[in-house]
């Protein structure tokens, strides 16, 4: 009896210490294969636009890539990772990720929460990324020498937006809304901050309302001559329509979560002269010629898919330079510079993209025009 | 807090409020009736709710109405309108019958626990909205302008808008048709009669199944008509937006008291306008906090709600 329990005990010691050798993801396992590129962000639940608009992007880069180097050993399809904008979805999923030797690069996460959790992963497998759209500034600090960001952080867009909306009124006086998710209120305090004295009023309306009667009335009643809405464009277009149908016209300005345009076409004629910010740039504005190569090819871009595709381009870049594994693209990626559709790619020690600008958009005639950089 | 708000803007508030509550009235009519028959919580309510905003979208789309184009006018908008309308409630009924058939009626049948059953409804439901999140592609849909929306006149600083006056007196049509079904018709006496006793119906020969068909249809043909006045309204719907409206007109049903239809009538109209208030005094994001701490304190009062439970007791 004891000899059997000694002999079990051994057994399941052995097999625990080899299932803990098998799925320990080796940092410098080679692969055998072709090479993957993947994409982490919202795919599937609520979220799932965003994500599919940068997915598409990454796509349409691989496709154009493997187009012009036939011979590059790299695999037709992109590693797709769901993390449905979650954190706690991303915390499981994030360590298969990094064990699954043949992914070499990762575009994403799309966002920062499901960005801090896996950041710490796959900076111990050495899996370098670029981010096209989190926009949290701590990010750095968990990602450390794997993590590039195609975008401008939070500190940047709030004064932008502020300094947009100052710009066409000098006597501004403004009323703060926001959806109260992360991205909103942190947005929403830039803002605030940069703005000061001329905010009139505030008011909270959580994901999911559909009736903003009385955020209307109390807008009526500060006298504010614009709105800065902080939140994402589906909300953003029942808002503005409700507004417009009060029969308010003051102005009615909005952060990169409404910069889509299905904020256009939900909003239609009520969208007209909206004032946008983002660190992004649409497609459609970058490059006509290539945004419409690919509509025809099946995938719609939307906000992000710019920064997407410079993202994947440049790690695309790294792998026609002759680097082939994690550490080597990680190098490139870091140290060399790279000309993208939206601005030059070249980061700072911390990861953080220098001398991009946040750009400032304009609704006209149910077309998303761009103001330029806002100054 | 911003009381004067409230009383700057109190008739303006009490309006839109009214027009909220009508779409919530009538989808608590729906939650109120099953109740009432087969004392179970049809949680697949708010999603055959939302079948009917996307039915009123393929009926736009049948009568030729394109989102770029302008408001129709004369007959042809309102032609537009009813088609839409009766299209929602078809919709939306149809969905409610089949949702009986498919997830309910089998259980019953075999004398299955309440629990299941309520399992089977939550399944029901979360199922619809994904099999919508995947057909829209997560993405909202937008509804046509079909109407164009006007100021009538104006009341002490409350601009009454076109719309919102066609919702209330339109949902005050269909409860006024479904409280005279329900007191005067033969399948009426039959829902009353399930519902104070299933099994004495039975024995007076009161087709159950039938009944409860009848009941399910009843309640979709609400849903339906709620449906189509959201989207006329608010001109937009998307996979998720039963999830929200359906727990606001399940706690109308309860605040008025559940199985009740006047109770679900004034629990929908109370709730609007409670609602529309504490967004204005205490700020929007207040709204679910001070609304559902009325609803407990309500509950703790009067346990039934405020009209009692079970419709025999709502006879006119």
């Amino acid at each position: 009896m004891t000899k059997n329990r000694l002999v079990s005990l051994v057994a399941t010691v052995g097999i625990v210490a080899a299932s803990l050798v098998a799925f320990t993801p080796a940092a410098n396992a080679a692969c055998s294969g072709k090479l993957k590129i993947a994409y982490q962000g919202p795919l599937t639940g609520p979220e799932a636009a965003l994500g599919l608009n940068e997915l598409n992007g990454v796509k349409f880069a691989l496709k154009k890539f493997l187009k012009a180097n036939p011979k590059a050993n790299v695999d037709a399809t992109v590693y797709e990772v769901d993390d449905q904008g979650d954190p706690a979805v991303a915390g499981p999923i994030a360590p298969k990720v990094a064990a699954e030797e043949c992914v070499v690069a990762l575009v994403g996460p799309a966002y920062s929460g499901a960005s801090k959790v896996s950041l710490p992963i796959y900076l111990s497998a050495g899996l370098p990324i670029i981010t096209p759209s989190a926009t949290n500034p701590t990010l750095p600090t968990f990602g450390k020498e794997i993590f590039h960001r195609a975008v401008l952080t939070d500190d940047y867009q709030g004064p932008a937006a502020a300094r947009l909306i100052v710009s066409k009124n000098k006597k501004a006086k403004v009323f703060l809304v926001n959806d109260a998710s992360d991205y909103a209120v942190g947005l929403q305090k830039t803002v605030d901050i940069s703005l000061g004295s001329r905010v009139v009023g505030k008011d909270v309306t959580p994901n999911g309302t559909t009736d903003f009667t009385a955020t209307i009335a109390k807008i009526k009643r500060s006298k504010a001559t614009a709105v800065f809405y902080s939140g994402y464009f589906s909300q953003a277009a029942v808002f503005v329509k409700q507004l417009r149908d009060s029969g308010s016209k003051i102005v009615f300005a909005s952060g990169d979560g409404t910069l889509d345009n299905q904020f256009v076409k939900l909003a239609r004629k009520s969208a007209e002269g909206s004032l946008l910010t983002a660190p992004a740039i649409p497609f459609e504005t970058a490059s006509p010629a290539l945004a419409k190569e690919m509509v025809a090819a099946g995938w719609t871009p939307g906000v992000y898919t710019t920064e997407s595709f410079d993202a994947a381009n440049f790690f695309f870049e790294a792998i026609k330079a002759g680097n082939t594994d994690r550490a080597s693209i990680n190098k490139y990626v870091s140290t060399k510079s790279f000309k993208g559709l939206s601005k030059t790619l070249k980061f700072d020690a911390e990861g953080e993209v220098s001398g991009a600008d946040v750009n400032g958009f304009i609704i006209k005639k149910g077309k998303i025009v761009l103001l330029g950089a806002i100054k | 807090m911003d009381f004067a708000l409230l009383r700057d803007a109190f008739w303006g508030l009490t309006f839109d409020g009214l027009a909220l509550g009508a779409i919530y009235a009538l989808i608590s009519l729906g939650y109120t009736l099953v109740y009432g028959v087969l004392r179970l919580i049809n949680f697949a309510h708010s999603e055959v709710f939302m079948i009917g905003t996307f039915a009123s979208l393929v009926a736009s789309g049948i009568m030729g109405v394109k989102v770029e184009d302008d408001p129709r006018t004369g007959w042809k908008m309102v032609l537009t309108l009813l088609v839409c309308l009766l299209f929602s409630m078809a919709a939306s009924a149809i969905t409610a019958v089949l949702v009986e058939i498919v997830a309910y009626r089998r259980l019953r049948q075999r004398g299955a626990t309440k629990l299941a059953t309520l399992i089977s409804a939550i399944g029901v439901s979360i199922s619809l909205v994904e099999l919508f999140r995947i057909i829209t592609d997560s993405l909202p849909r937008e509804f046509p302008r079909i109407m164009d929306k006007t100021f009538l006149f104006s009341y002490a600083g409350a601009d009454i808008r076109n719309d919102k006056v066609i919702v209330i007196v339109a949902a005050g049509v269909m409860m006024f048709a479904l409280e005279r079904f329900i007191s005067k018709s033969r399948y009426g006496k039959g829902i009353r009669a399930v519902s104070m006793d299933e099994t004495t119906a039975t024995l007076m020969g009161v087709n159950i199944n039938r009944v409860i068909t009848v009941t399910f249809l009843a309640g979709g043909l609400m849903a339906g008509a709620a449906a189509f006045f959201y989207i006329l309204t608010y001109e937009n719907t998307s996979f998720k937006v039963g999830f929200f409206l359906g727990i606001s007109a399940f706690t109308a049903a309860v605040l008025g008291g559940i199985g009740n239809l006047k109770g679900a009538l004034f629990g929908g109209f109370m709730l609007g306008i409670l609602e529309t208030y504490t967004s204005a005094v205490f700020g929007t994001a207040w709204k679910a906090v001070i609304s559902f701490s009325i609803l407990v304190l309500v509950l703790l009062i009067k346990p039934t709600g405020l009209f009692g439970e079970s419709i025999q007791q709502a006879r006119v």
